[in-house]
């Protein structure tokens, strides 16, 4: 084959992250498309379904055709749709069109990453090295891609995160494309096809499982804060960064323990337990989710690279049995989001009305004078009416605070226990979702007993 | 260590950090983390300590709004937001499916309960208590609605109207 391998090991690497890191890159904008598209939330969850789905379906049939056709021709064809539908997506005025434009990101993504795996044995020389290579940089990208995605969003504007992928999928394709164009030289790959073994299901299902529940935990975390708390999505990027940094611990903890299914259990319990934490936050603070955040990070990354490991040692061809686990994974993903999104739109309009009613017995149980009271009264009501189906802000209708000093403080104690009652909601709003979520990462624990052993 | 005994540490690490973040949670307060819950507007709430005239207006317009509530059968914090303006007053009736007759006797009764209770309270002399009741039972439906967001000048007038009454009284009692 034509080219150094380093640089093409860096692009092959690249072009795994950069395709999972898409999985959920767009969970931080998700909060600036739902308001820029008008949509529902609902709605706006099908830009990260759409993408999850698409590429579970597609990413088996992208394996076996990469193995038909030629990895390398593959892999560059791949990345140019994920490069041209990145350009869609950021020219997407409305949610359909977006969703559209996701799901053939999706399958130039599924193709690129099936194929690269064929690409990187022959590249960086042995099947085990290959698939320790490709599963690190997937779980990296899937890590660092909502921290990236929340900076573009709140720096450049939530077009900007399918902007930037466009150079980058098509400097990934650069070097790849000296291996498709061997290929189409010499035809080798017909000679090499070989018979393709079952998956192993016990590990993808628990991949699944585990993925289900990370995604949910991602999701609602990431809505939690923007939504309900109010943080700006790079505030939101650095408080979810504590996740993949987390995940590097956890990379370091996995090394020690050759053991793959102690690893895939312990990382199962841990995920679990920081989604119950995440259910039961005693209160609305931001340094109340690191704990949580730190367990699911260091369980992240010991579940999903042993169930990876798993669920290809042993099987031939990579590529296919690669395609197996980027199907359970975005599987995984879909069912995680459309488990949990049900759930927590129905409780967040509930927790409005609770919300809503407690805030108003604080307005009355006050001391401030009955005049401003109403004044107050009627300036909540326009917030509700404004920001209806939400759980409202409602600082704007205190301004401007009462000269009177006596007045003044009254007012002001009125607004932070109305706020209080409002975090109380946006947070009580999220925690049956994440309570499933964590029931989900703990079922997992059961096709993890069940797989065979294997110590890699 | 041997590689079993680091994999068994590492599943019984996972579970005792799992135990010890929920436990700490739960310990302190992760359950009950929620709104507060609104009163039954038909249970008897005591006033606080009602000194000035200001704070007895207060207590007496809450009682008044539970007093509605309760005969409405809504929360006094859901009436509370409908009186708040006409356009929030004609979205409640239309959804609860309540006429102008209905609301206005349901106010009325807030009022009359109002009085009751600040008379039970020791902030409204007894010798008002009665008149005023008769008036606030045919006091048309505005008026009681302007009565309940702002109780304190009606409250002013009955002050007024007893002190000289009272100075009388006293005059003529042994």
């Amino acid at each position: 084959m034509n080219g150094t391998p380093r640089p093409r090991v860096a692009a092959l690497a690249l072009a795994v992250g950069l395709v999972l890191a898409d999985s959920s890159i767009v969970v931080l904008a998700l909060p600036e498309i739902y308001r820029e598209l008008d949509t529902s939330v609902a709605g706006v969850t099908w830009v990260l379904v759409s993408f999850n789905l698409v590429m579970a379906l597609a990413a088996v049939p992208a394996a076996h055709l990469a193995r038909r056709v030629g990895p390398g021709r593959t892999a560059a064809v791949g990345l140019a749709v994920f490069a041209g539908a990145g350009l869609a997506c950021a020219a997407a005025d409305q949610l359909g069109t977006l969703v559209a434009a996701r799901c053939v990101q999706a399958i130039g993504g599924a193709a690129a990453v099936t194929a690269v795996l064929e690409l990187l044995p022959a590249t960086v020389g042995s099947e085990r090295r290959a698939a320790g290579l490709w599963a690190v940089a997937g779980a990296t990208g899937a890590a660092l891609g909502p921290a990236i995605g929340g900076l573009l969003t709140e720096l450049v504007s939530w077009q900007a995160i399918f902007l930037v992928q466009v150079p980058i999928a098509l400097a990934a394709a650069a070097p790849i494309l000296a291996v498709a164009r061997h290929e189409a030289a010499t035809g080798v790959l017909s000679a090499e096809l070989r018979r393709t073994g079952r998956p192993h299901v016990s590990a993808n299902l628990a991949l699944a499982m585990v993925s289900a529940s990370i995604a949910a935990a991602l999701f609602l975390l990431v809505l939690l804060l923007i939504e309900g708390w109010r943080l700006s999505p790079i505030g939101a990027a650095i408080v979810v960064s504590a996740m993949p940094l987390s995940a590097l611990l956890g990379e370091r903890i996995g090394r020690q323990v050759p053991s793959a299914r102690a690893r895939a259990a312990a990382g199962a319990i841990l995920v679990s337990g920081g989604l119950g934490g995440l259910a039961l936050l005693p209160k609305a603070t931001v340094a109340l989710t690191m704990p949580p955040q730190i367990m699911v990070g260091i369980g992240l990354a010991l579940v999903l690279s042993a169930l990876t490991e798993t669920a290809l040692a042993g099987r031939a061809p990579q590529a296919i049995h690669g395609g197996w686990t980027i199907s359970a994974r975005h599987a995984g993903v879909v069912i995680g989001l459309l488990a949990v999104t049900p759930i927590f739109t129905h409780d967040i309009a509930e927790q409005r009305k609770d919300a809503i009613d407690a805030g108003t017995a604080v307005i009355l149980d006050s001391r401030v004078p009955p005049l401003t009271k109403i004044d107050l009264a009627r300036k909540i009501e326009s917030r509700l009416e404004e920001e209806r189906g939400k759980v409202p802000t409602i600082g704007s209708a205190f301004e401007p605070l009462p000269e009177d000093p006596e007045e003044h403080d009254q007012v002001v104690q009125l607004r932070e226990e109305l706020q209080d009652q409002l975090d109380r909601a946006a947070t009580h709003a999220f925690s049956p979702s994440f309570a499933i979520a964590a029931l989900i990462g703990l079922l997992a624990l059961l096709p993890i007993g069940l797989a065979r052993r294997v110590e890699l | 260590m041997n590689p079993a005994a680091r994999a068994q540490l590492l599943v019984v690490g996972a579970i005792a950090a799992a135990i010890l973040l929920v436990g700490a949670y739960l310990a302190a307060g992760g359950s009950s983390y929620e709104p507060a819950k609104v009163q039954d507007p038909c249970k008897q709430r005591p006033w606080r300590n009602p000194e000035s005239l200001q704070e007895i207006a207060q207590q007496f317009s809450l009682s008044a709004l539970d007093g509605a509530a309760c005969e409405l059968g809504v929360s006094r914090e859901k009436l509370a937001r409908a009186l708040a303006t006409p356009e929030s007053r004609e979205r409640f009736t239309k959804r609860y499916g309540i006429g102008d007759a209905q609301l206005a006797r349901a106010v009325r009764a807030g009022l009359v309960r109002a009085v009751d209770d600040a008379e039970e309270a020791g902030a409204l002399n007894p010798l008002i208590a009665g008149p005023l009741r008769t008036t606030l039972r045919s006091i048309p439906l505005n008026r009681a609605i302007e009565l309940i967001n702002d109780a304190e000048a009606l409250l002013d007038q009955a002050q007024g109207f007893l002190g000289p009454a009272q100075d009388l009284l006293e005059q003529f009692l042994p």
